[in-house]
């Protein structure tokens, strides 16, 4: 049987705590409109607010909790509520806004708070992806002897194309000595080399490989071969430093914008009360 | 012919150099990854057929480029002499002319100067970790952020508020760093200042207070006309709001909401159960126009002053007559009428016909013989025989009189009793003289009623998609005392009450109602200000002592 994770986290037990105060937030919202329309300064508002703010600093108080290894309860249970009610925080605080939006610190403390959502919500879908994909793309092997496999397979295509006419040798030693595997932030999330040397020599050499003497027929076939093999190699080993990148990019914004968040909402608060 | 010496130099495994001597007779020497070549250099990036040393025309020995390049200190070049000492670059290897021992005519050395680096460690420096500085660019973009939200939206909006220098300093500027601060739009009134918050937000953590609003409203009122209704029910707002600050009722920042609070639950705190507020009151409780509201009461003018008025409520039928002095029979005057030359001179005539509506709220201009009868009826009374008929201007009765005692003083009582009966009696009410009138009668004076409901506000252009048929039933009536404004019944045929019902619009007390006629209270106390000492006297009544 499959072991519970974080999304079925005690039958989930979270999840279903993350509905039942939506609902109740829901309802107070339409029941107690204040005559001027929803706004955070009504009693309902405040209230909204207040156990915004406190959730919101005990969802920042996971990222402590997450790499303390004592405590109370199980990691797994606290990422779970920490998914859920982070969720669920997003509908208080717009029910706590009254859905009035403008160019001020509240709204941004609002967008900051969407930010480290979605974010949150993006790490979540990796995490629920990427995982099983990267077992699908690597099998057994591992990065490092993916590279050796290729480093090898560059050396014997290098040896073949000695033999080669020049034109051969060259493509061949460009996609060796040019191929890169993740070598910029976007290259690595895009997974793909603009222009891959490796995937254009495999080209060329198709062409190239017509006007060849016969006695280099078989010479070249296998030097096809060998590169063909080589290029769904370096394939893989960017598949897989895509899938890693992916799976901490989304943490480039979740935790510092979890940062801004705070001081955000402690400058919202200020403001609040000093224009009481 | 060339007799070469090749003297290939490697590095063996304890990275010492090693000379490997060879010996070459060919008219042309071939350079290159060819095994056929003379000078065979095994290294990819060497050409097939790289370059070839023979002799040109001038009897000299060159180094002639085929499909390689070949350089000289950094140039390249197409042949080059080859002079001993001299140092070239073939691919990555470098070729140096010796001095040549005296059996042959030429002697290079070949060393591999820029080996090929080894493939593994070489693919590893072009493949990156994933998300190389992850943890640098976290921390970078989180004091980046921490110092952008605080200072733009906590230190320097707060340095205003805390340093008076500051404030004045910044005082002319179209904002304030505090602008960031606004918790929502400000109503157009207010905007022109608005972005300044320190023009209502006077002291820090302290709510607006009167003195900000009182600044520009110098001239405003009390709220409420009557002061004892004024202090009663300002004592009771202050009991249920627990302040009674301006900015209780009229709310900043909600802008496009009103400014002032238009919602019943103000109205139904007190009149809901006014007892508790007034114990000798004679209003009834209100609270919703549906489901709990008195029927309305008209307003009938009983004397020639604005205050000699009398309420009688809808229900009560039979006193509902007007006594406008007039007999108007609104039957014989809408649809096709007949004109005043003869049977042919059909007229259409409408509501609008004589009732023209006025002004934005479509009030209904006053009406007079002049502008409204006479476009049919004549303008002058005729009256005697045919042959020595006597014009009478429409008027004041002594200048009938006059003309009469003037014009035929013997036939006076004949001619003053017919339009005692018929001629002025046709369209005014006539009553007899009183003792020590000097006018043997007179007609009833006009009491042309042009405010029936009072207490609330109609706006007739709110309702002008309606026939005016529609609430008001005149096409029946024979006379002027029939009194034809729609009663409670008739409104709830498209209004509802507090809630919104099936094809009938919610509206609230505010929808006809005005805060205890707040402005006509400022029509009435002319030249009434609020004195500096009275502003937020409200928060400082005494607590309310009820009578029980």
């Amino acid at each position: 049987m499959q072991q519970s994770n974080m999304f079925d986290y005690k039958n989930y037990r979270y999840f279903k705590i993350a509905v039942v105060i939506i609902l109740i937030a829901f309802a107070a919202f339409l029941f107690f409109e204040p005559a001027v329309g929803h706004y955070g300064g009504s009693w309902l508002g405040y209230t909204l607010g207040t156990i915004s703010a406190l959730m919101v600093l005990w969802m920042t108080w996971y990222g402590i909790r997450k790499r303390r290894y004592r405590g109370t309860g199980a990691t797994q249970g606290w990422l779970s509520a920490h998914i859920y009610l982070g969720t669920a925080l997003t509908v208080f605080v717009t029910l706590h806004s009254g859905f009035h939006f403008g160019l001020n610190i509240h709204t941004l403390a609002y967008a900051l708070l969407l930010i480290v959502v979605i974010s949150g919500f993006f790490g979540n879908y990796t995490y629920m992806i990427y995982p099983r994909k990267m077992t699908e793309n690597m099998g057994e092997d591992s990065l490092d002897g993916l590279l050796l496999r290729i480093a090898e397979a560059d050396k014997l295509a290098r040896k073949i194309a000695l033999l080669m006419p020049d034109e051969i040798n060259n493509t061949v030693l460009r996609a060796c000595r040019e191929t890169s595997i993740g070598l910029s932030l976007i290259d690595q999330l895009s997974g793909f080399q603009p222009n891959c040397p490796s995937a254009k020599a495999v080209q060329e050499l198709t062409v190239l490989g017509q006007n060849l003497a016969v006695d280099q027929r078989k010479v070249y076939r296998e030097l096809y071969s060998i590169m063909v093999r080589r290029e769904s190699l370096v394939k893989r080993a960017r598949q897989d430093l895509m899938y890693r990148a992916r799976l901490g990019i989304w943490l480039y914004l979740h935790v510092p914008f979890t940062v801004g968040l705070l001081v955000a909402m402690l400058a919202h608060i200020v403001a609040v009360f000093v224009y009481w | 012919m060339i007799n070469c010496l090749l003297i290939k130099i490697t590095n063996n495994s304890r990275g010492l150099p090693v000379r490997n001597y060879r010996t070459l007779n060919a008219t042309e020497l071939m350079i290159g990854r060819s095994a056929e070549c003379n000078i065979h250099l095994a290294d990819p990036r060497i050409a097939m057929h790289h370059a070839v040393i023979k002799e040109l025309e001038d009897g000299h020995l060159y180094v002639v480029s085929i499909n390689g390049e070949i350089e000289v200190d950094g140039a390249m070049l197409q042949n080059i002499k080859l002079i001993p000492g001299k140092q070239i670059m073939i691919g990555p290897y470098q070729l140096n002319v010796e001095p040549a021992p005296p059996d042959v005519n030429l002697s290079v050395s070949l060393t591999l100067v820029n080996p090929l680096s080894d493939d593994y460690q070489d693919l590893k420096a072009r493949t990156h970790e994933p998300l190389p500085n992850a943890f640098k660019f976290k921390w970078r973009l989180s004091m980046w952020l921490i110092a952008f939200i605080s200072l733009v939206f906590l230190v320097l909006p707060l340095a205003q508020n805390l340093i008076p220098q500051l404030q004045s300093s910044m005082s002319e500027l179209p904002f304030g760093f505090d602008r960031v601060w606004s918790s929502g739009r400000m109503s157009t009134a207010h905007r022109h200042f608005g972005s300044q918050c320190f023009n209502c937000h006077q002291a820090p953590l302290k709510k607006v207070s009167d003195k900000a609003c009182v600044n520009c409203h110098q001239d405003t009122a009390p709220h409420i006309a009557d002061p004892e209704l004024q202090k009663r029910s300002l004592k009771a707002a202050h009991r249920f709001i627990g302040s009674m600050r301006c900015a209780e009722c009229h709310q900043e920042h909600k802008a496009p909401h009103p400014l002032a609070r238009q919602d019943n639950n103000m109205c139904i705190k007190c009149h809901g159960a006014i007892r508790t507020i007034d114990p000798e009151t004679k209003l009834p409780n209100i609270r919703d126009f549906e489901k709990k509201h008195p029927d309305f009461e008209l307003s009938f003018k009983t004397g020639p002053g604005p205050k000699d008025i009398e309420r009688i409520p809808q229900s009560n039928q039979s006193k509902l007559i007007e006594k406008s002095g007039l007999k108007f029979p609104h039957d014989q005057h809408i649809g096709k009428v007949q004109g005043p030359n003869g049977i042919w001179d059909v007229r259409e005539l409408a509501c609008t016909s004589c009732h023209q509506a006025e002004g934005k709220e479509m009030r209904f201009k006053a009406l007079s013989y002049k502008n409204n009868c006479s476009t049919c009826h004549t303008s002058e009374l005729q009256i005697g025989a045919k042959d020595n008929k006597l014009t009478l201007p429409h008027g004041e009765e002594q200048n009938m009189f006059n003309a009469l005692k003037l014009y035929a003083p013997k036939e006076f009582d004949r001619y003053s009793d017919q339009l005692k009966n018929n001629g002025c009696a046709y369209c005014h009410e006539v009553q007899p003289a009183k003792t020590g009138d000097k006018l043997p009668w007179s007609v009833m004076p006009l009491r042309l009623n042009n405010d029936w409901l009072a207490k609330a506000q109609f706006n007739h252009a709110a309702h002008r998609t309606q026939q005016c048929t529609s609430c008001h039933k005149v096409e029946a009536s024979k006379s002027s005392a029939d009194v034809a404004i729609p009663n409670r019944q008739s409104c709830l045929l498209c209004h509802s009450g507090n809630t919104p019902k099936h094809k009938r619009i919610a509206s609230s007390c505010m929808s006809c109602h005005t805060f205890h006629n707040a402005h006509q209270g400022y029509d009435l106390i002319t030249g009434a200000k609020v004195e500096t000492k009275d502003v937020d006297i409200l928060s400082t009544l005494p607590t309310v002592t009820e009578k029980k």
